[in-house]
């Protein structure tokens, strides 16, 4: 039924597949989440700072994640792959940017900061 | 427990108790009656006609990509029939509670009309989800399954196993819906929900885990199926099957998996957010404790409105492949059709807040959402003008299937026209959760079911061996088109008028002439119900003399319609090689269309497999232990689930070879059962096309080199 490879094994994502690497991914994502937790439960930053701090680390478990799980990354030799990168980038842009920006303008005009009151961050 | 659980709840059976089977109801218990009873009849058939082994062989297990659309049409038109019964329970309490005072039935524990609130929200709720998801999806993902790898020239789909799989998913979601008919009830805050009344303590009973866990199966199963439809496009093309020569409607289907499969993940995370909030006590989509109610709305929209047009577009390649062929021209502005379909496909991920334009965000990001939906009508108008063109001059014969097609047109025409009013956030404003929306939206995914009839008409002879009763599919389509008449119609006058969606209760009685009229329209709907069971029944009984050839129509354009009728098992008995985009149009017009493989060769085919339909009653049994809460239950078949998905993948299918010589048998024999491909041809003769220059163009192909068209025949 198949075309070209007959073989599962010769296929590329097969090829990179170890066990390293998939245990790096999960202990890496794990990590970067329980410093997430702790910062937060534990307030040890600004509010400000800490939305940064664990917007960073979200987006470094999804980097990790990406390659280390779904071996995605800007190589030759896996086309399908890269075109899935080039086309989760849009689509990324797009869901998150115009969420961001739609929430905002909606925050700006119906959660007005009142001073002394604990706001939304 | 990590949430306070309103009602009792045991280690055992979780919140299932004898009292959450609604035994007192009065239209719901005769119906259970007379379901069961359907039930042992239908078991007892089968056994008395020893059918049970025939059923598990040839439709269970089966991994056959046309079988499996064949059930995928099954599954989608018997939930077609449930979302249509719901709706005729909407419409008949509408109209009976029109008006003031006490009209309602006591028997029933409605003041008004027949129907309690609580049970008329279920109703809308399992209305929308079941036509958009359990009956639109399967019917357009079942047309798409059976008709996509025949229009490549490929044996079967790229994953036959992962397409099995898909099924009996969206099988557990459609069994998870119809079991909340009788036990438990369903949720009651319309399909798509909103936050934060599906929270626990807002909706305590376990309505809400029921839609959650019915969308996230359903959702699994297309993400599933999407990844082979794409796979199988790209993959397993027979020679000669350049991108260029893809028929429209693979191109539409290319085009909605793409969106089915980067926007479902959406749904599925949107529900899993509500899950956590329901079952461990998260705080996402309630506005105390930093979570925000309309991220929910955000997220669902966001895979929601990809969504909408995940399923109009396979619907407009149906179009365009039953235009073409009654028209006797190939498609006009073939580039542009692709182009068009890609181009709508990109825009459905920037405007999907055009579903809340009422929530507040102002002016400049309304501006860009409004622009965005506005955007869509211009490659959608270029589909509408491309169709028109391909009508233009063409030889038309109206035959059932071309009517159902040019009745989706007009269908489309009005539900655009109306979805341009509404991109405009000042007219939304004021016409937002009314009933024009419903009716705007009733006719884009009417224009789809219009689309589906016509491809079941178009496609039977290919899939069964003889054409469906003209006659009664013209007769079906008179008393439908006037049902949509006057139950939509009267809706765009109701949402004028100021009347909101969802009501239990129509206060004003100078509405009840239009909800009166809608009645009628739903009665007309219900003959055009009979008058399909009667076109089955009668094409069924005349099978005999609508046989047909390989070329059903005479004048069919793609790959599929050079197979034999029914087709074989094994789809082609030699790959074909493919000269031209409208293969079977040039076959006919050179004079190949009689040609059979003169050598055969062996081919290699998959094995059946219970596998998938034991994943699916898995996934049920986890579907339906998460809704009660009985842990046990749901860890055991999550467990299991597991472990039959690793025993298939180190078993893995070597599949089976078939030989030469068995080939030439059975390719001998499908030909000696078909009709002879001689069927008399639709008057007007010119079956080859009119417009042979379109296949000039085709001369600088590359592909097309080594068989150069040569002289058109002349028109006779």
């Amino acid at each position: 039924m198949s075309h070209g490879h007959s073989n599962p094994l010769q296929h590329p994502e097969v090829q990179m597949a170890s066990r390293s690497s998939y245990l790096a991914g999960f202990v890496i994502a794990s990590l970067l989440m329980l410093a997430a937790t702790i910062l937060v439960s534990g307030q040890v930053l600004p509010p400000f700072a800490l939305l940064l701090t664990i917007m960073g680390c979200a987006g470094l478990a999804a980097i990790a994640q990406i390659y280390f799980l779904l071996h995605i990354d800007i190589s030759e030799h896996n086309i399908w792959n890269t075109v899935a990168l080039v086309m989760f980038i849009p689509l990324f842009v797009i869901t998150i940017g115009l969420t961001w920006w739609m929430f905002s303008q909606l925050y700006l005009r119906t959660m007005p900061m009142i001073p002394g009151m604990p706001g939304m961050h | 427990m990590l949430v306070n659980l309103p009602g009792p709840w045991s280690p055992l059976l979780g919140r299932l108790a004898l009292s959450e089977i609604p035994y007192t109801n009065p239209i719901l218990a005769p119906l259970f009656v007379i379901i069961v009873l359907a039930g042992i009849a239908l078991v007892v058939g089968i056994t008395y006609y020893g059918k049970w082994g025939y059923l598990w062989k040839e439709w269970f297990t089966t991994v056959d990509h046309k079988k499996l659309g064949i059930m995928y049409i099954i599954l989608g038109l018997i939930m077609l029939f449930r979302g249509f019964i719901d709706g005729l329970m909407m419409r008949t309490q509408q109209m009976l509670a029109v008006g003031s005072g006490h009209n309602g039935m006591p028997l029933m524990g409605a003041i008004h009309g027949y129907l309690a609130p609580f049970h008329f929200g279920q109703i809308y709720s399992a209305h929308g989800l079941i036509m958009i998801l359990l009956a639109a999806t399967p019917l357009l993902v079942g047309i798409m399954n059976i008709i996509v790898p025949l229009q490549i020239g490929a044996r079967d789909m790229a994953y036959p196993y992962l397409n099995a799989l898909g099924l009996w998913i969206t099988a557990a979601a459609v069994f998870l819906i119809m079991i909340s008919l009788f036990v438990g009830d369903f949720s009651h805050n319309g399909w798509f929900g909103y936050a934060p009344i599906f929270e626990l303590a807002y909706s305590p009973g376990v309505g809400v885990d029921y839609w959650i866990w019915t969308l996230e199966l359903v959702a699994l199963g297309t993400t599933l199926g999407s990844i082979n439809f794409l796979a199988t496009v790209v993959k397993m093309r027979a020679p000669g099957v350049t991108w260029t020569r893809l028929p429209v409607f693979t191109w539409t289907a290319v085009s909605a998996n793409i969106i089915a499969l980067t926007s479902f993940p959406c749904l599925q995370v949107a529900l899993a957010l509500v899950g956590a909030d329901r079952y461990l006590g998260t705080h996402f989509f309630t506005a105390g404790f930093g979570g925000n109610l309309m991220l929910y709305t955000n997220l669902f929209w966001l895979w929601g409105h990809p969504e909408v047009y995940f399923v109009i577009l396979p619907a407009f390649g149906m179009i365009s492949e039953v235009i073409p062929t009654f028209s006797e021209k190939p498609i006009f502005g073939y580039i542009t059709m692709v182009l068009a379909s890609f181009a709508i496909a990109g825009v459905s991920w920037i405007v999907w807040l055009h579903h809340f334009f009422t929530m507040g965000m102002g002016p400049y990001v309304s501006t860009e959402f409004s622009v965005a939906t506005m955007l869509v009508g211009i490659p959608t108008g270029v589909k509408v003008f491309n169709w028109t063109f391909t009508m233009y001059r063409g030889r038309l014969t109206f035959s059932s299937a071309m009517i159902w097609s040019i009745g989706a047109l007009f269908l489309l025409l009005i539900g655009g026209l109306t979805g341009m009013m509404l991109s405009i956030p000042a007219i939304n404003y004021m016409v937002h959760n009314s009933v024009f929306v419903v009716a705007h939206f009733h006719m884009m995914l009417l224009c789809i079911v219009y689309a589906v009839f016509s491809a079941i008409i178009f496609w039977f002879p290919k899939v069964f061996g003889f054409k469906l009763n003209e006659a009664w599919g013209k007769i079906m389509f008179w008393l439908f088109s006037a049902g949509t008449f006057l139950v939509f119609f009267p809706m765009f006058m109701l949402g004028f008028m100021g009347e909101t969606r969802r009501l239990d209760w129509p206060f004003n009685l100078q509405w009840a002439p239009w909800f009166d009229i809608q009645e009628v329209g739903i009665a007309v709907y219900v003959l055009s119900v009979l008058a399909f069971l009667w076109l089955i029944y009668v094409s069924i009984r005349d099978r005999a003399e609508n046989r047909v050839g390989a070329d059903a129509w005479g004048t069919s354009r793609s790959l599929e319609w050079i197979t034999d009728s029914p087709v074989p098992f094994y789809n082609f008995a030699m790959v074909p090689h493919v000269n031209h985009r409208d293969e079977a149009a040039w076959r006919r017009e050179h004079g190949f269309s009689d040609k059979r493989p003169e050598k055969f060769a062996a081919i290699h085919m998959p094995n059946n497999t219970p596998v998938a339909i034991v994943i699916g009653a898995l996934t049920f049994v986890i579907g339906f232990g998460l809704t009660w809460r009985i842990w046990w239950l749901t860890v055991a078949a999550l467990v299991l689930t597991v472990l039959v998905m690793i025993y298939r993948s180190g078993k893995g299918d070597p599949g089976y070879i078939i030989t030469a010589e068995e080939m030439e048998k059975m390719d001998r024999e499908s030909r000696q059962k078909m009709d002879d491909g001689h069927a008399p041809l639709p008057k007007g003769g010119g079956y080859t096309g009119g417009t042979v220059t379109a296949y000039s163009a085709e001369v600088g192909d590359p592909g097309s080199q080594s068989t150069p068209p040569g002289n058109s025949r002349p028109l006779s």
